[in-house]
């Protein structure tokens, strides 16, 4: 039996499902509109790529035709707030009240294992700040105010790039809880997310 | 110990503040001109907002070395306008284009391509970040926007945006505290040549903290507004009139 889920935890747990639903789904119209991927300051058609989704079968006009860049980047810029927000009452929250250090630090007690404390932690405080850096420095406005955003990645198409395979990575991650979830009782832990019990 | 701690950081913060009222901060500065509305609006504001406060000091953009640059710089979207009035301009090589400055300004005025390449230069090599995902490096040589609207007796206390717009039919609003920044300028130069025609010759605006479509090419004409509420749809800029964000720093 899984421990009991907190107020905080699960309704940050379903905001943030739709939350991260959403930016997938935006970023990936996003890079449709522009299907290639190139690495250090500078890429454009014509510049070699790193990347290019016309190797993978979808041209460049097929893949434009299906994103829709302009409801990506409304979406995505929004979203990416209602993350932001909800991510920092979450960690905010739970470092408030010891959850972290109780349930969730590898030598705690809780029902999860020492690995799976481990990945949740990391995806948390390494992953999701990566993600965030990733997809400010693409952005000119915060490159200006922060120009060492350029400099930690290699240059604004190596964040893109990054983001990219972030996001991928976290498909992965998705996919992997999703099993382990499965696995440890699908319904009861559905039931436990949702109602606390 | 707590008062004084708390009293330092207000002091050390003033500076970083100082720079957006010196600049004439107003509601403009934080909040576009037409809010949308719902979750998207809200962040819009805050969006702009962050920015602003990060950019409070009004920091340069990187510039980068001249081997970085793209060259030649890539072309996008219109490269050459079929506007008749353009064309003739294009075929006299701009000997007899002018550059109407007018609105709430000291005195309209109008402005030669010599007169304009006549003001302070500047040259900055910049990365054109285009929102689609595309960047390239450019070497603009231009004069700060700042010393046009100068050269025509300076903004009124009233004027809030100035507003730009194109032989190929677009308009943008830009706040003041966007105006003010050293790298906006207005650049007729690219990589040491004039500006080619497909990059927007005569004249493109450079904001160089912002995404490519608020760069706009084939400059025709500058009014400065007290409001964006008579210019297309209202929201400030072709782009927003669109449904695209107005403040584009991401």
């Amino acid at each position: 039996m899984a421990s009991v889920h907190s107020y905080n935890v699960r309704i940050c747990h379903w905001v943030n499902v739709v939350a991260c639903a959403y930016l997938l789904v935006s970023g990936v119209h996003i890079l449709l509109d522009f299907p290639e991927l190139y690495w250090g300051h500078t890429g454009y058609r014509g510049y070699p790529a790193v990347f290019r989704l016309s190797d993978w079968g979808l041209s460049w006009e097929a893949a434009g035709a299906i994103g829709d860049r302009r409801w990506g980047r409304n979406s995505h810029f929004t979203v990416a707030w209602v993350f932001l927000i909800n991510g920092l009452v979450y960690v905010g929250w739970n470092i408030y009240s010891r959850h972290f250090r109780d349930h969730m630090l590898p030598a705690s007690q809780g029902s999860y294992g020492t690995l799976q404390k481990a990945s949740y932690l990391i995806l948390i405080f390494v992953y999701v700040p990566l993600m965030i850096l990733t997809g400010i420095a693409q952005s000119p406005g915060f490159t200006a105010a922060m120009p060492v955003l350029l400099d930690m990645f290699g240059g604004r198409q190596s964040a893109r790039t990054l983001h990219t395979i972030g996001t991928v990575a976290l498909l992965f991650f998705v996919g992997v809880h999703v099993v382990q979830v499965a696995r440890s009782g699908f319904v009861s832990n559905l039931r436990s997310m949702i109602t606390g019990k | 110990m707590v008062k004084h701690i708390s009293r330092r950081a207000l002091l050390t913060s003033m500076p970083a503040l100082g720079g957006l009222f010196l600049t004439g901060c107003t509601r403009e500065t934080f909040v576009p001109p037409r809010v949308r509305g719902g979750l998207t609006g809200a962040a819009d504001v805050l969006t702009m907002s962050t920015n602003r406060l990060l950019l409070s000091r009004q920091q340069l953009a990187r510039e980068y070395r001249r081997s970085d640059v793209a060259d030649p710089f890539p072309t996008w979207n219109q490269t050459n306008p079929r506007n008749a009035e353009y064309q003739r301009h294009l075929s006299e090589r701009f000997r007899n284009w002018r550059l109407p400055v007018s609105g709430l300004v000291g005195r309209p005025t109008e402005l030669s391509l010599d007169e304009i390449r006549s003001l302070p230069a500047r040259t900055q090599i910049t990365a054109h970040v285009c929102e689609q995902g595309w960047s390239a490096i450019g070497e603009w040589t231009g004069t700060p926007l700042q010393g046009v609207l100068d050269a025509a007796g300076g903004v009124t206390p009233a004027a809030r945006y100035v507003v730009v717009d194109t032989y190929d039919g677009w308009y943008e609003g830009y706040d003041l505290f966007e105006v003010a920044h050293p790298q906006t300028i207005l650049a007729y130069g690219l990589n040491g040549r004039d500006l080619p025609t497909g990059n927007g010759a005569p004249l493109r605006l450079r904001v160089e903290r912002q995404c490519g479509y608020k760069q706009l090419k084939f400059v025709r004409s500058i009014k400065v507004a007290d409001s964006m509420a008579g210019f297309g749809k209202g929201t400030g800029g072709i782009n927003s009139d669109f449904g695209f964000h107005w403040f584009a720093g991401v």
